[in-house]
């Protein structure tokens, strides 16, 4: 499967290294490997290039570590602040014993802030196919797919409902937590690929569906999640018992609802601490999150509980709501105590209420933020129960011809990196459904590398700390400003120096290891073995590595790439250079172009 | 100004820099003015995989001996320092590398195993070192500046000595041992906060003193032997006696003088004989197992009256026997080792100052008795290194002390000619009309054999007249009492005496009225002022490092009544507390 | 349970009463005490007469150090566990030695609790929960004669007093978290505050802390709604929260404290929690709560130890208290809202 070839590499990543010898390989072993031993793109909805990207800005390289993420996301300014982070927690770095996940994401949004003010990003676009799409949805999700079907040659266009594009990005989330200009930017760089954009267009009211099939070759609904969910909980109708995401989103069209001094927010996610962090911006002073378990089971960042909490939220955990009360308006909330019962199959934990243990919290609003759903959207086809669309997760197929479905619209509510990763998948696949060829693939690039010049002083560099307003007090003028400061320069640099670049690969060669272990002992943990065996598994890959401690029994000496923290020390210390580096990346390709 | 007394070790893998950190440790506190006295272990094994200590003690007080309890550990390697736990005293310190490579069983850890109220320091050594220097391998140095952050020595004192040591590697070399000294320092003034001391704050106006150096008993041999004028040495290498070697090679040629490795220890002593027989200051070092191959050419010496320096370093034996621990056994061989009546000098120093002063004594004694003079040290002499004003020899001290045969004899030279000291005048070969025939075998005057009865009577009897006589020039014993009647008195020689002078102060400290006597002249020795001294004492008591008792067998004769032996053959220095002890339970019950 | 090993957390209380009871009951256990602080247990409710001069740090020690090695406990001081894994039962810690134990009990007791919005002035604020942290007071007092109280718990109150003892100018600022771990409401916090005014301390009536800055090392500059001042040091007072922080990520179910039965044991098969840092369901409350005291947390302790050993003992109820703070008579119940 590998087919090596030897060829002039001259567009990426450095200046300094032109010509390489580069093989792409889509053995599924290396696809194995990759997922073991670069865990942060592995475990990126979006397989985003994250050692790359933070290389590129140790460098210097704004731009390119900027454009290594606009590859695979096309809004690499937003998700700097608002990604919810799945590599963070499987970052290396983050491992006991090694310290802190390095701060991937806000070295995003320091590529995006450093990046040259006029920077343009050149698009490797496909020929024109004089097909057409309409996207419905201009949220991250629609964003993501109108921007590659217009990539692969579509004539785009991208119907919003609302008036401005960005979809919960824009209305979802508040300023203090994402400026709207630097949405603006990223949203205008998708546009101009000629992307045809009508706002204030409610599909199934203004234009039914089967309308948009007749006159387009596809169209992709992606109009997100917008039912709120509720409690079902007697007095949820109470004038002052707000929902959540209308909450939000009035707040963030400028019509700031009255809430009084004391305000509960019912809720587990980042919503209900965007509503309570709102709140108090409102002027409330008493603001509690109320939730049935307690912190652990909260589904938001450890940053993010810190922050609310240093602007004064309050957590009261282990309850959760049977009735809303007041007579004209809300005036309290009745709880019942809950206990932790075990573990849920699905390893969430389980927790019941106690019977008997009512209480009563008073309170001068509710702000109720327990979720929301996709809203129906009348078109043919086959419904899930509540009238939704359903749609294959793979194909993003309807039961409709020509229609697809993908985003929250079809999964429910996810991330933003998630939506995005989704959007680009539906682009691709309505791309080969019209046109009956693939567009572009994956693949692993293994290349030669020079020496690492990672040093080992900095594996112990500290995280660096997004700064944020402080004291919190600053952080409630008007208007908001961004929480989040954004790094200086300096510390951005020191915080990617902190990446262990696990794209780096340090393999020793056998053939010419003497078994001196000088590698071993100035290995920083146990990361060099002396092995009796090497098992692999079906694909091929390293599955395991059998240890033995009987001298006579060691067959190799083995660089663990999963616990290895490619510190370099075993390459200097070699005598007989038997260590090589190589770098190896999982890259999208364009089939017709050989191009990343 | 608080009194200090704290012994420090460093404990590591060799490899770990254990002995380097233990060096600069010594320096800084001498440095800051105290006293200082340290000695360092390390593995018995010549390719070096083991354990490495240093016992350093720092006071404020001149220091005699090394203590058994250890106020201060400082472990490169918890592996290696577990041994050291029993030697800690009860609130001791204890530095340690809190982030090693790999997890630990429950007590395989250092912290384990000490008693609760050990103050334990833990540290990422090889963490701080890596993140500043980008190698763990200055985490010694990075220990060393945890602990000094702690116990108040100032940063500067530290990083003079370490520039001393490192400014010849290179600036990388050096800045790189600086910023590891840095991060251990840093990171003990933050995270140790409410345990810092400031025990160790340097001593004030201690520039105004006499410069000090950090000097080992070897070394103070090495210089005194150069600065005696020594000309040629010859040797072959063993512990502990090596580094004498080592140190003239690399002094001795610059003075004109030469350093020859020979091909064994006889042929070293033979090489030696023959240097001075021609009149060159000559010497070599040893340490029991070669000791014993000279013994035969040594007493050539005795006999054929000519001169040599022969330093023995003791080690633990017999045979091969221990060669990294200290024992003063070879006192019998020194003394009696040997065919026939063969007299010779026999002096043992008992500190690195006497190391230096006793070697440049020896060669004028060997010069003007005409014999070989046994210099004694040991292992524990040898290696530890004290702080002391820059030894100096005055011009008399190394002059030349042959007795010349007159002008008047010219052409009627008897070589062993009678005289009422037994010394002979002794010509170089080379005087015109000073010829004569030097032999092992027994002689006459002139020097040919003879082997008559009334002869050999006559020349074995001039030459331990000869012998008897030098004691006018050989050191006597020192006593260190009240004077008057003693209730204990202990005598002892070589490395142990400091344990004993120590022990002796405390005993006195507490009431008790006990005296020590030191003893520096083996052979020939102060019979009378022993004696004296003997009569003094309700108790005699002699601490030696040997399971004979080889210098009470020597001197035990001259005691009314039984001498109380206490005889270790542990491979340990004596600490002064088991000496305090016996001290204790001799002294009569209600005495203090 | 022959020749198991019970590893106790904490040296507090708690701890030491769990591990004699233990002792008492069990002789052919093994048990050994894990204690952060470098020193032995001591009352810490002694630590402002110590920091006034009253007594010596010897008279905090509750027993000697021989004691345990003659029970046969195992003793480890200034070591810190910084995981527990229970699946295959084992205690990390800091220095990465690793602890086999069959039977667990955490009493790490409380520490400071600081409310996030005021971590921002960590630095410059400094708090009485250890005897480091007292030694550190006593540095310090050396150097300064003034002191600002933020919070105000019943800790601060003791502290204040010893302070005004030795002649130092003492402000007292109380919040809403006055007189912890005491609930009162804002009138009685009010009148206590007064009291507290009348014996030598000056009440500074103001809502909000806005920002603290140090001037230089014994100077710290004071910014408030309603003036600035300069004082010498600023002792921060909020009460405490259970100490369990390194639990977080262990799966142990923790809301403030460790939640446990009545019986005081965790969901875990023979691991239990006592004293501050065990946050006790019960059945007959219908509700959670957290004992505060040294008196109390013996009693958990020594309850956690016997369940451990197959007793069947419920913690009780805690009563209703009628507590006197400053001659005011205060109702309080022991669940505390922190």
């Amino acid at each position: 499967m590998r087919e090596k070839s030897s060829y002039l590499d001259k567009t990426l990543n450095s200046e300094r290294e032109v010509i390489r010898n580069v093989v792409y390989s889509t053995d599924p072993a290396d696809f194995s490997y990759m997922a073991a031993n670069v865990p942060c793109q592995a475990a990126c909805p979006a397989w985003t290039n994250v050692p790359a990207y933070i290389r590129c800005l140790y460098e210097g390289r704004f731009d390119r570590s900027y454009e290594i993420n606009r590859i695979v996301n096309v809004l690499p300014g937003v998700l700097g602040r608002i990604c919810s982070r799945p590599c963070e927690t499987k970052c290396r770095h983050g491992e006991r014993e090694l310290g802190q996940p390095v701060n991937i994401c806000h070295i995003k949004r320091a590529a995006s802030d450093f990046k040259e003010p006029g920077h343009v990003y050149l698009e490797q676009l496909f020929a024109p196919l004089g097909k057409s799409v309409t996207v419905v949805g201009a949220g991250p999700a629609g964003l993501a797919a109108a921007h590659d079907l217009a990539v692969f040659g579509f004539d785009v266009e991208l119907l919003e409902a609302l008036e401005t594009p960005g979809g919960m990005l824009a209305y979802g989330i508040p300023e203090f937590r994402l400026p709207r200009d630097v949405l603006k930017a990223e949203i205008d760089s998708i546009l101009r690929l000629g992307v045809t954009l009508r706002t204030g267009v409610k599909v199934g009211e203004d234009v039914a569906v089967d309308e948009l099939l007749k006159s387009r070759h596809a169209v992709l609904l992606a109009a997100g999640c917008y039912a709120a969910r509720q409690l079902d909980v007697p007095g949820e109708d109470l004038p002052g018992v707000l929902s959540g995401l209308r909450f939000v989103m009035d707040v963030n069209s400028g019509r700031a609802p009255m809430l009084g001094k004391r305000v509960l927010v019912l809720g587990a996610g980042f919503t209900a601490f965007d509503c309570a962090r709102l709140a108090l911006r409102l002027g409330a002073d008493d603001v509690a999150i109320c939730i049935r378990g307690t912190e652990e089971d909260l589904r938001v960042t450890q940053d993010e509980i810190h922050e609310a909490k240093r602007e004064g939220v309050h957590i009261r955990s282990l309850m959760v709501s049977t009735r809303i009360v007041g007579r004209d308006r809300v005036e309290g909330v009745e709880f019942l105590r809950t206990r932790i019962e075990g573990t849920r199959p699905d390893g969430r934990r389980k927790v019941v209420p106690v019977d008997g243990s009512d209480f009563c919290v008073p309170t001068d609003s509710v702000i109720v933020a327990v979720g929301q759903g996709p809203e129906p959207i009348p078109a043919p086809g086959e419904k899930d129960k509540r009238n939704v669309l359903k749609g294959d997760p793979t194909t993003f197929r309807t039961s409709v011809p020509n229609l697809y479905v993908a985003g929250d619209f079809m999964t429910g509510p996810t991330t933003v990196i998630e939506s995005i990763a989704g959007g680009r998948r539906a682009a691709e696949r309505i791309a080969e459904d019209l046109t009956g060829r693939k567009f572009r693939e994956w693949a692993v690039r293994i290349h030669d590398t020079g020496v690492n010049d990672r040093q080992r002083e900095w594996d112990f560099i500290p995280r660096q700390e997004m700064p944020t307003v402080l004291p919190a007090i600053e952080r409630f003028q008007s208007p908001q400003p961004e929480v989040e400061i954004g790094y200086s320069p300096e510390p951005a640099h020191e915080e990617s120096k902190r990446c262990y670049l696990c794209y780096l690969h340090y393999e020793i060669d056998i053939d010419a290891c003497i078994y001196c272990r000088y590698c071993i002992d100035v290995a920083p943990r146990d990361c060099i073995k002396l092995v009796r065996e090497v098992v692999l598994d079906e694909s091929g890959a390293v599955k395991r590595l059998v240890e033995t401690t009987a001298w006579e029994e060691v067959n190799a000496v083995v660089i663990d790439n999963e616990r290895c923290i490619r510190c370099g020390a075993c390459l200097r210390v070699c005598p007989v250079d038997c260590i090589s580096v190589s770098k190896v990346e999982l890259v999208q390709r364009a089939l017709e172009t050989g191009r990343e | 100004m608080a009194r200090v007394d704290l012994t420090i070790e460093v404990c590591g893998m060799a490899g770990d820099g254990t002995i380097a950190a233990g060096g600069l440790l010594n320096e800084a506190m001498s440095a800051g003015g105290f006293s200082v006295l340290g000695f360092d272990s390390y593995p018995a094994e010549i390719r070096g995989f083991g354990r490495c200590v240093t016992r350093s003690r720092i006071g404020t007080e001149r220091i005699f001996a090394l203590e058994d309890k250890t106020n201060v550990l400082i472990s490169l390697d918890d592996v290696q320092s577990r041994s050291r736990v029993p030697y800690l005293a009860r609130d001791a310190a204890v530095f340690f590398d809190s982030n090693p490579p790999v997890y630990v069983e429950e007590e395989m850890s250092l912290a384990a195993r000490v008693e609760p109220e050990t103050t334990l320091f833990g540290f990422p050594m090889a963490d701080l070192a890596a993140a500043a220097a980008g190698t763990t391998r200055g985490r010694n140095l990075t220990a060393l500046g945890g602990f000094a952050a702690t116990f108040g020595v100032p940063r500067d004192l530290f990083v003079e000595v370490i520039t001393k040591k490192f400014k010849a590697k290179g600036n990388k070399v050096l800045d790189a041992n600086i910023k590891s000294f840095d991060a251990g320092y840093a990171y003990g003034l933050e995270h140790f906060r409410d345990r810092l001391r400031d025990t160790l704050k340097p001593l004030p106006g201690i520039k105004k003193g006499p410069e000090k150096v950090m000097l080992s008993g070897n070394l103070a041999i090495g210089r005194g032997a150069i600065d005696a004028g020594l000309k040629l040495y010859f040797g072959y290498p063993i512990t502990p006696a090596t580094p004498i070697m080592e140190y003239l090679a690399a002094k001795l040629p610059e003075r004109g003088g030469r350093v020859v490795q020979m091909e064994d220890e006889i042929s070293s002593i033979g090489a030696v004989l023959g240097g001075f027989y021609a009149g060159a200051r000559s010497m070599t070092a040893t340490s029991g197992p070669g000791f014993a191959l000279m013994t035969e050419l040594i007493t050539h010496g005795v006999m054929a009256e000519i001169p040599a320096v022969i330093l023995n370093a003791q080690r633990g034996g017999p045979s091969t026997g221990l060669p990294t621990k200290t024992e003063q056994s070879d006192l019998h061989a020194a003394v009696f080792g040997g065919p026939g009546d063969s007299p010779r000098i026999v002096i043992a120093p008992s500190d690195v100052e006497e190391c230096y002063r006793y070697t440049v004594l020896s060669f004028q004694l060997a010069e003007k008795y005409q014999t070989p003079v046994i210099v004694l040290t040991d292992f524990y002499l040898d290696n530890r290194v004290e702080n002391l004003p820059i030894p100096q020899a005055t011009e008399r001290e190394i002059a030349d002390a042959n007795e010349y045969p007159d002008e008047s004899v010219q052409g009627a030279y008897k070589r062993y000619l009678m005289t009422d000291s037994g010394i002979s005048p002794r010509s170089i070969p080379g005087m015109e009309g000073f010829t004569f025939s030097a032999t092992g075998l027994e002689h006459v005057e002139k020097g040919t054999p003879n082997y008559t009865e009334e002869n050999h009577m006559n020349m074995t009897e001039k030459r331990h007249r000869k012998i008897a006589g030098a004691l006018e020039d050989l050191p006597a014993p020192v006593e260190y009492s009240r004077g008057g009647p003693l209730d204990v008195g202990v005598i002892g020689w070589g490395s142990t005496f400091g344990a004993i002078l120590e022990a002796v102060n405390i005993a006195n400290e507490r009431g008790l009225n006990v005296g020590a006597l030191k003893i520096t002249s083996i052979f020939p020795f102060h019979g009378g002022v022993i004696r004296a001294f003997m009569n003094r004492c309700s108790e005699v008591l002699i601490p030696e490092l040997n399971y004979e008792g080889q210098l009470a067998n020597l001197i035990d004769h001259l005691h009314r009544k039984d001498v109380v032996r206490l005889s270790r053959a542990t491979g340990s220095p004596i600490p002064p507390s088991l000496i305090l002890k016996e001290i204790e339970t001799l002294v009569p019950a209600g005495a203090s | 349970m022959a020749k198991d090993h019970v590893v106790i957390i904490g040296n507090g209380p708690a701890a030491n009463e769990a591990a004699i009871a233990l002792r008492e009951r069990a002789p052919e256990l093994r048990v050994t005490i894990v204690g952060r602080e470098h020193v032995r247990q001591y009352k810490p409710h002694f630590l402002p007469a110590l920091i006034a001069g009253k007594i010596t740090e010897h008279d905090l020690f509750v027993r000697p150090i021989e004691s345990y090695s003659q029970a046969g406990i195992k003793l480890r001081l200034g070591q810190e566990v910084v995981d527990v894994d229970f699946d295959t039962r084992r205690v990390i810690l800091a220095h990465k030695e690793v602890l086999r134990f069959d039977g667990l009990i955490i009493a790490t007791g409380g520490k400071p609790r600081i409310p996030e919005p005021f971590l921002v002035f960590q630095d410059v604020m400094m708090t009485l929960k250890t005897l480091a942290d007292a030694r550190v007071w006593i540095e310090k007092l050396a150097r300064v004669d003034s002191v600002l109280i933020v919070g105000g718990d019943l800790t601060s109150v003791a502290f204040a007093k010893a302070l005004v003892s030795m002649g130092k100018t003492v402000k007292l600022m109380v919040d809403e978290h006055g007189f912890w771990p005491l609930h009162l409401g804002d009138e009685t916090r009010q009148e206590v505050a007064q009291r507290l005014a009348s014996s030598g301390m000056e009440l500074v009536a103001c809502r909000k802390l806005k920002g603290l800055a140090r001037v230089s090392a014994d100077e710290i500059r004071v910014e408030t709604d309603c003036g600035r001042y300069t004082v010498g040091a600023v002792g921060a007072f909020f009460g405490l929260v259970p100490d369990v922080k390194f639990l977080a990520r262990s799966g142990l179910y923790i809301e403030r404290g460790i939640i446990v039965d009545e019986s005081l044991m965790t969901h875990y098969d023979g691991v239990y929690a006592a004293g501050d840092c065990a946050q006790v369901y019960h059945p007959a409350l219908r509700d959670y709560w957290v004992s505060i005291g040294y008196r109390n947390a013996e009693n958990l302790g020594r309850i956690a130890a016997l369940n451990l050993i197959g007793g069947k003992v419920c913690a009780e109820t805690p009563p209703e208290s009628i507590f006197h703070v400053e001659g005011v008579k205060v109702p309080t119940s022991w669940w505390a809202e922190i």
